[in-house]
């Protein structure tokens, strides 16, 4: 059985399609400006911030039907379909009690779904666990087809929080570079559309070959120092798709600008024998989306396997992590057909992904 | 097939195994209850008393369950998945974080990493060395078929064992189904996977 992925959609500032999102980071144009005073204790702060903001209800419903535009009709009307949502925080600023249920009740009922839509919040990997648990459930055949969105949106809550951990960047987030202060919030929302059937969808599609998570076991809030969760999934991942690591083209890592995760994640791929793979971090463009981050950049890649352009990675300069890897410093035209997605995020947790172009 | 090896509820003052009262304390309230609890259980493990609510009670659970089931530890390091769910995410730690930084108080950076459902999930790996899969699901209801699919999913691909629960913890209600999902029924409870068998024993007690 193979699990097909495509029909990306991302909805962020730099536009509403994954086609206008990456026609602008591909201009080197990013959606973090600096927002006076919104800070706790009026502190400026570079963030992404879309302009009308959308709650996370629109997000997610405008997200959805822009993926449902590209498969038949009656797919999301049907009993073998699943729908599954990863957000962080959802509708934290509106809904502080129960701040995800009831904007799901409202979908469920508006779509007319069929299934109970999944919900997962498992942090920043929650993106990543999202499209593996589609694939799961593909293989086993408990599902066809699955439409998986995640949405994030910015609000004082999470802004305050990270300001507490001391982890907010005061420039625009730089990962894996030396000069690295932390991260720059972000909001928007993802999408792809995976199923067991190739024709369903209306354009080009790919190969979804295998995903995972491992925990590192080391802190709550801090990143292991041996990547050893990374580790973990990304060989699962590898050892599934019954791959080398020399097997892959690129690597679109997490990197959120943070002195330990990136680092965390050189050590990673340096002890995964993957240091010379081409790598970036795209958390210069669209900042940090939290529950989107993992589709939004798993969009960018559909995009980068369509274009065969891999994107550089803003706000990296110099090496900065103790083991040397391949983070892109310019756009490259080359041939890609085969991705590894990863993810890592609060509570130790780790997830990867395999996704090729079909042969 | 797989089997539901064993399984706990835990509600205020009271942890039942199987079906069957082990635990029972007269605490006024969650957090003297799962202090009490977690004296009972010797276990020298400082770093419960920092833990939220829902992790303590998440955390509980699990030592329960492995003192009933201890060939779970026989089990490779990765090869426990572990999977939680709830209605309400991490709803109660995100209002005290919530209430930390109004009314002129500042932020609280050991309440704040509390505020993602996910932190508990990550407690039990860190005390118990497991490595393998973990995801935390938000649904309205405890969603029996859910559990029974996908870890049905997970023990056919790369884990030999599941810890699942389901907990949901308000001001003054805990509320907390904890279960072990193995190939070998080794408690000899006869209980198949199954959503019919797994409703009645979440409604049990």
């Amino acid at each position: 059985m193979i699990t097909y992925i495509g029909l990306e959609n991302i909805i962020s500032p730099l536009g509403i399609t994954a086609e206008e999102n990456f026609n602008q980071i591909k201009q080197g144009n990013t959606s973090i400006n600096y927002h006076r005073g919104i800070g706790f204790g009026h502190e400026n702060i570079f963030l992404s911030k879309l302009k009308n903001t959308p709650s996370f209800y629109e997000l997610l419903s405008q997200c959805l039907q822009a993926v449902i535009k590209g498969t038949e009709d009656e797919l999301i009307l049907s009993k073998d379909t699943i729908v599954i949502i990863s957000t962080t925080k959802a509708d934290i600023k509106e809904n502080i009690t129960t701040p995800i249920i009831a904007a799901i009740k409202k979908l469920t009922k508006e779509f007319q779904l069929q299934q109970q839509p999944i919900v997962i919040s498992n942090a920043c990997i929650s993106g990543v666990l999202a499209m593996n648990t589609a694939n799961n459930f593909i293989k086993a055949g408990i599902y066809k087809n699955a439409f998986v969105i995640g949405a994030d949106v910015v609000s004082d809550f999470v802004l305050y929080g990270f300001q507490s951990l001391y982890a907010i960047s005061d420039k625009p987030c730089q990962p894996f570079d030396k000069n690295r202060t932390g991260i720059s919030l972000g909001e928007g929302a993802g999408g792809v559309f995976m199923s067991s059937d190739k024709n369903v969808f209306k354009s080009t599609c790919f190969e979804f070959v295998e995903g995972t998570s491992s925990n590192d076991v080391n802190h709550i809030s801090g990143p292991s120092r041996t990547g050893e969760g990374l580790v973990r999934t990304v060989n699962n991942s590898l050892a599934l798709a019954q791959l080398k690591p020399s097997a892959i083209d690129f690597i679109s890592a997490h990197g959120t600008g943070t002195s330990f995760n990136d680092e965390m994640e050189a050590i990673a791929f340096s002890r995964l024998g993957m240091n010379t793979i081409p790598l970036n971090s795209l958390k210069g463009y669209f900042g940090h989306t939290l529950g989107a981050a993992g589709l939004i950049e798993t969009a960018i890649c559909l995009q980068s396997l369509r274009n065969n352009l891999l994107i550089k990675t803003l706000g990296f300069e110099e090496d900065g992590a103790s083991e040397k890897i391949n983070i892109t410093t310019r756009n490259i035209t080359t041939e890609v057909t085969t991705i590894l997605k990863t993810a890592s995020g609060f509570g130790g947790c780790n997830a990867s992904a395999i996704i090729r172009k079909l042969k | 097939m797989n089997y539901i090896t064993t399984y706990c509820h835990i509600t205020l003052n009271n942890c039942y195994v199987n079906g069957k009262l082990t635990h029972s304390f007269n605490s006024n309230s969650i957090d003297d209850f799962t202090k009490e609890f977690y004296k009972s259980l010797i276990l020298e493990y400082p770093k419960f008393h920092k833990m939220d609510r829902l992790a303590k009670t998440a955390f509980l659970g699990t030592e329960v369950l492995k003192k009933e089931c201890p060939e779970i530890l026989n089990y490779k390091d990765d090869e426990i998945a572990i999977l939680f769910s709830n209605n309400n995410s991490s709803a109660l730690t995100d209002v005290n974080f919530q209430t930390s930084y109004q009314n002129g108080g500042v932020p609280s950076p050991s309440l704040f990493v509390y505020t993602l459902p996910n932190i508990l999930i990550g407690e039990i790996a860190i005390r118990n060395k497991w490595y393998g899969e973990n995801m935390f699901t938000v649904a309205e209801h405890f969603d029996a078929e859910y559990f029974v699919n996908y870890c049905n999913v997970l023990l056919h691909k790369n884990a030999a064992a599941a810890l699942c629960g389901w907990l949901t913890i308000d001001d003054n209600k805990i509320e907390a189904f904890l279960f072990f999902v193995t190939k070998k029924d080794f408690n000899e409870l006869n209980l198949p996977l199954e959503s019919k068998q797994l409703i009645e024993l979440y409604t049990k007690n």
